[in-house]
């Protein structure tokens, strides 16, 4: 029995000395690997969904991570995660980089390092045409958000008086929407766009001009990883500057799409 | 992972806490009304499974086999988002002004688990001798009372093992309910994680609240029996 137990400890202990050892250099090591795993969303069009035709997760987060990868000469392994579980999937070591829609925050930045924000929104309301012209006509009411996000917190605070239901995911709170289970969706605009450039119905949701929060996107890393920190940010700048960074947002937001987005933001060091 | 500090304090007071324990009560709310519906359900439809008419039998067989062999997790969706579509409009907008969330919840938990209750008490009738039942018969007691007084009294304390297992699997099920927004215990507990990413503490917390409720399940199921039911351990 007390072989057991020491040989557990030994093992126990193996795993986390693997595991601080992974935590130290992401870059090193996945140079070693040659695959940069990354934790992406998988239904969120145009940032990471699943295109119809080839079946591959596609979308600006995932452009962004496959120039990074290309940069480092490793493959892209793509793991879909949610708002919730993206967080703990990278202190765990299952993913090395997250994309995912993530906002830049300083509660966040405690706990993981952020890359140089790569995308930049507000957080909005999705409501049916017509029901909503100010915050004042949200207050008391049901609204719809997807669990973990800040856009659950933000809500929270502008609409102290709303009931927030947290769904999985944005789909389903779009789902309730249409179901007239609650009275607005809340998220980054993107995301809206995308959510309403997909409904089925589009023409009886519309998205006011109502905005609560600034929400600028970072590339989510493992804390106090600096060296493959410094390469992200480095890379990206350098896509700013190359124009590719831009040609990725014409590609999934410009006037060719169904989003017609205008680019008022560029890629720089933030302090 | 490594350098992760244990801070109990944030959910054993403030903010946190209140979560936490409104996240218990729905949760005990939920395991309670689910686990005495079901049971009723689950009774019914064992009767009726076992009834004369073929009609009935099959209809307890089909309901059987379709709750039991689809996804808990569908069947909340169904409930919640699927119902929309088979509702009048005004209950519709009932239902979403006073919000549908627990009551889909506790729906597709006693269903579901009502079919499993139900097969239990039939292999626990099916226990009993038939010549039980042919005694009973012969003495002069008609077919409801020999079950009554003859019958259930014995299989009812056969099913009781496998009944707990069915109340503990409802109550640990109930978590579920946070997908279509239920705010139960794990709902809080990922709600304290989001907040301040002191995840561990929160799902510590929710894993020995779920481990109490288990253990209080057993614990009253074993109570019943042996001060109602008169059946001893030992036996």
């Amino acid at each position: 029995m007390k072989k057991l137990v020491t040989l557990c400890m030994m093992v126990a202990l193996a795993t986390i000395t693997v595991k601080a050892a992974q935590a130290g250099d992401t870059l090193a090591d996945v140079k070693k690997k040659g695959v940069l795993t990354v934790g992406c969303k998988d239904s969120l069009p145009p940032f990471g969904y699943i295109d119809e035709k080839s079946r591959q997760i596609v979308g600006y987060d995932i452009d962004f991570v496959n120039a990074i990868a290309k940069k480092l000469g490793v493959k892209v392994e793509l793991k879909p995660v949610t708002s919730a579980s993206r967080m703990p999937q990278l202190q765990e070591g299952h993913i090395d980089i997250i994309a995912a829609t993530m906002t830049k925050n300083a509660e966040r930045a405690k706990v993981i390092d952020f890359s140089h924000a790569y995308f930049l929104t507000g957080q909005k309301f999705i409501t049916k045409k017509g029901s909503v012209n100010s915050l004042k006509d949200l207050e008391g009411k049901r609204i719809g958000t997807a669990k973990g996000s800040t856009s659950e917190k933000n809500v929270a605070a502008a609409i102290p008086s709303a009931t927030i239901l947290s769904f999985d995911d944005y789909p389903q709170a779009f789902l309730a929407l249409m179901q007239g289970k609650v009275s607005a969706v809340t998220t980054d605009e993107a995301i809206l766009a995308g959510i309403l450039a997909k409904a089925p119905t589009k023409g009886q949701f519309e998205i006011p001009n109502i905005q609560i929060s600034d929400e600028p996107y970072g590339l989510g890393m493992r804390k106090g990883d600096t060296n493959f920190v410094n390469f992200v940010n480095k890379t990206i700048l350098e896509m700013e500057k190359s124009g590719e960074a831009k040609a990725i947002f014409e590609k999934w937001f410009g006037p060719t799409t169904q989003f017609h987005l205008e680019r008022t933001f560029k890629i720089s060091a933030d302090k | 992972m490594l350098n992760y500090t244990f801070d109990w304090s944030i959910i054993t007071s403030g903010q946190y806490f209140d979560w936490l324990l409104a996240g218990l009560i729905t949760t005990l709310k939920l395991s309670a009304i689910s686990i005495v519906l079901a049971f009723l359900l689950g009774l019914l439809i064992a009767v009726m499974r076992m009834a004369h008419s073929k009609p009935v039998r099959w209809f307890a067989l089909a309901y059987l086999e379709f709750f039991r062999n689809t996804p808990l997790l569908v069947q909340i969706f169904f409930w919640y988002f699927g119902s929309y579509k088979i509702l009048p409009v005004f209950i519709n907008d009932w239902l979403n002004k006073t919000g549908f969330e627990f009551a889909a919840a506790a729906i597709a938990l006693t269903i579901y688990t009502s079919a499993f209750i139900a097969e239990d008490i039939r292999s626990g009738v099916l226990s009993i001798p038939k010549e039980q039942m042919e005694a009973a018969r012969s003495a002069g007691f008609s077919y409801l009372r020999s079950m009554q007084y003859i019958i259930l009294p014995q299989a009812v304390r056969i099913t009781i093992p496998p009944l707990v297992n069915q109340f503990l699997n409802l109550a640990k099920n109930s978590s579920l309910a946070m997908t279509i927004g239920v705010m139960e215990m794990t709902y809080q507990a990922r709600q304290v994680e989001s907040y301040s990413f002191k995840g561990f503490e929160a799902f510590t917390a929710a894993t020995v609240v779920y481990l109490v409720l288990s253990i209080v399940i057993t614990a009253l199921v074993n109570l019943y029996n042996e001060k109602v039911l008169n059946v001893h351990k030992a036996a």
